[in-house]
């Protein structure tokens, strides 16, 4: 069966989308595990759709404001989380309603139907443009790289912000910097593969690699084998099944999620 | 007389606009073992974070007259501040004491990784290296937190309640061991606590903050004295 989803090129191009998604999420997943943003990803995926639906509303190019919208929002987060009386939940809970009654409310008075603005909110696997691949690719490999090379502030940040002042680390500006970065790859991910895959690619991973494995170094390299396989075990199972591919992406995650789980803690049991 | 790291001179510490301490004048030299002390919520940790450029001072300056810039702290927070979700070992813990000498975008090398080792050896920890972090008893985080801050080969050791919820065995071993590098090593030692007895058995010097928010340093027996205790323990 592989033979033929590699054949078929409207097959490939999908295989590569799950893949390529897989590749640039699943290690930030770790990070958006252990920094407990979870939620907060669907919150900025809420903001970016209420800003493409903006967009099309005074017919303006909607990528670029869903991506600045996005990048925004998960900067303001960082920032205000936290702070002032409330908890942080609070803030993040907010935005999501907000965001998802402004696309509503937006889509409502849009010029054009439903449907088109949908594909454009949220992307689909099935349509995935050559040239968004590319785009994919290219920006997923530069945050690669910035983790790669920010690994250790990026950590430092997360897990001992006072001890990395301490040291003389800028904690602030590098978690400014790893939002934004994460609100890049949410907003790109989210324009070629779709809402649902692109948030269930942030925390599925992680959270799985993180119940198998009790290293940190390795929760990197496996949340990102996890995502590939079940990007490709999607893929192959839609085409099989004639299902829905993002979807059937997620439950194969989510499948995979609650394996790991139950592993870690029958393993955590047995020790 | 040794070398002084640290000189306050009328340095407020606090919030926003709200000061906690007011007018402080004192100043930490090479060698110092020096012991803080004081009612709980007096500014204890207001003063540790200030010190170590956390939160900015309200008023007055910190000067590092040896140095000339800031000196380098090598920081051990109260132990209950670290995420336990982070699955980290006992030597990537140590490692990130590196961080701040490596600057910024560089990763830890062999070289690191062997210095992080060694301060683990110094504290005892070094048959734990690999163990998880989380996994380890409340004594052998905070040798493992001290031995991340001696990595960082810092001019100052700043620690904030180094035995807070230990029992009397654990809390014994760890402030020998900071006796210990302290007069092996000539190590620079603050440390914060609540504990008159750990104060009065291991540090040299005390500096004692007072219910209204001022701080008196001086020798250990005038520090101590009853008298003076009861001035700086007065209820509000």
């Amino acid at each position: 069966m592989m033979t033929e989803l590699l054949t078929e090129p409207f097959v490939r191009h999908i295989l590569i989308a799950g893949v390529l998604a897989a590749l640039g999420l699943a290690p930030w997943s770790v990070y958006v595990v252990l920094r407990r943003i979870v939620f907060s990803g669907a919150a900025v995926a809420e903001i970016a759709s209420a800003a493409v639906a903006l967009a099309v509303l005074f017919q303006l190019a909607p990528f670029p404001i869903a991506l600045a919208m996005t990048v925004a929002s998960f900067v303001a987060l960082s920032r205000l989380s936290g702070s002032g009386r409330l908890p942080p939940e609070t803030l993040v809970g907010m935005l999501y309603a907000g965001g998802s009654a402004a696309s509503v409310l937006l889509i409502a008075k849009a010029p054009r139907g439903e449907a088109d603005i949908l594909n454009i909110l949220f992307g689909n696997i099935l349509t995935v443009p050559v040239e968004m691949l590319w785009t994919l690719a290219a920006v997923f490999a530069v945050l690669s790289l910035l983790q790669f090379f920010a690994a250790k502030e990026f950590l430092i940040s997360a897990y001992d912000p006072d001890m990395g002042r301490a040291l003389g680390i800028r904690v602030g500006a590098w978690n400014m910097l790893f939002y934004a970065a994460l609100g890049v790859a949410v907003a790109v991910s989210i324009r070629a593969v779709g809402a649902l895959l692109t948030f269930t690619m942030l925390v599925a991973p992680g959270a799985a690699a993180l119940s198998l494995t009790q290293r940190l170094s390795r929760a990197f390299a496996l949340a990102t084998v996890l995502g590939v396989v079940s990007s490709v075990a999607g893929v192959a199972l839609s085409y099989q099944y004639d299902l829905p591919t993002g979807s059937t992406i997620v439950a194969v995650l989510t499948a995979l999620f609650v394996a790991a789980l139950a592993l870690g803690r029958l393993r955590e049991a047995g020790a | 007389m040794a070398a002084e790291l640290i000189r306050a001179r009328d340095l407020s510490a606090g919030y926003g606009r709200h000061a906690v301490l007011r007018g402080l004048d004192f100043s930490i030299r090479r060698g110092d073992f020096l012991g803080v002390m004081g009612p709980n919520g007096a500014g204890k940790t207001t003063l540790l974070k200030t010190l170590l450029g956390l939160i900015p001072p309200l008023a007055g300056a910190i000067e590092a007259p040896a140095s000339g810039g800031r000196p380098l702290f090598g920081y051990v927070p109260q132990r209950e501040s670290l995420d336990l979700h982070f699955p980290l070992t006992a030597l990537e813990v140590a490692l990130m004491g590196r961080y701040g000498r490596l600057g910024a975008w560089r990763r830890p090398g062999a070289r690191d990784l062997e210095i992080a080792r060694e301060c683990l050896t110094q504290t005892g920890m070094e048959a734990h290296a690999e163990r998880l972090y989380p996994r380890l008893s409340g004594g052998q985080k905070q040798r493992v937190l001290i031995a991340r801050a001696l990595a960082s080969q810092p001019e100052i050791l700043l620690l904030d309640e180094p035995t807070n919820g230990m029992d009397v065995h654990s809390e014994r071993a760890i402030m020998e061991l900071l006796s210990e590098l302290q007069a092996k090593k000539d190590a620079t030692i603050v440390f914060v606590t609540h504990l008159r007895a750990t104060v009065e058995e291991y540090a040299h010097r005390v500096a004692l903050i007072t219910y209204d928010g001022r701080l008196l340093v001086g020798e250990k027996k005038n520090m101590l004295a009853p008298e003076m205790l009861a001035s700086a323990y007065k209820p509000r």
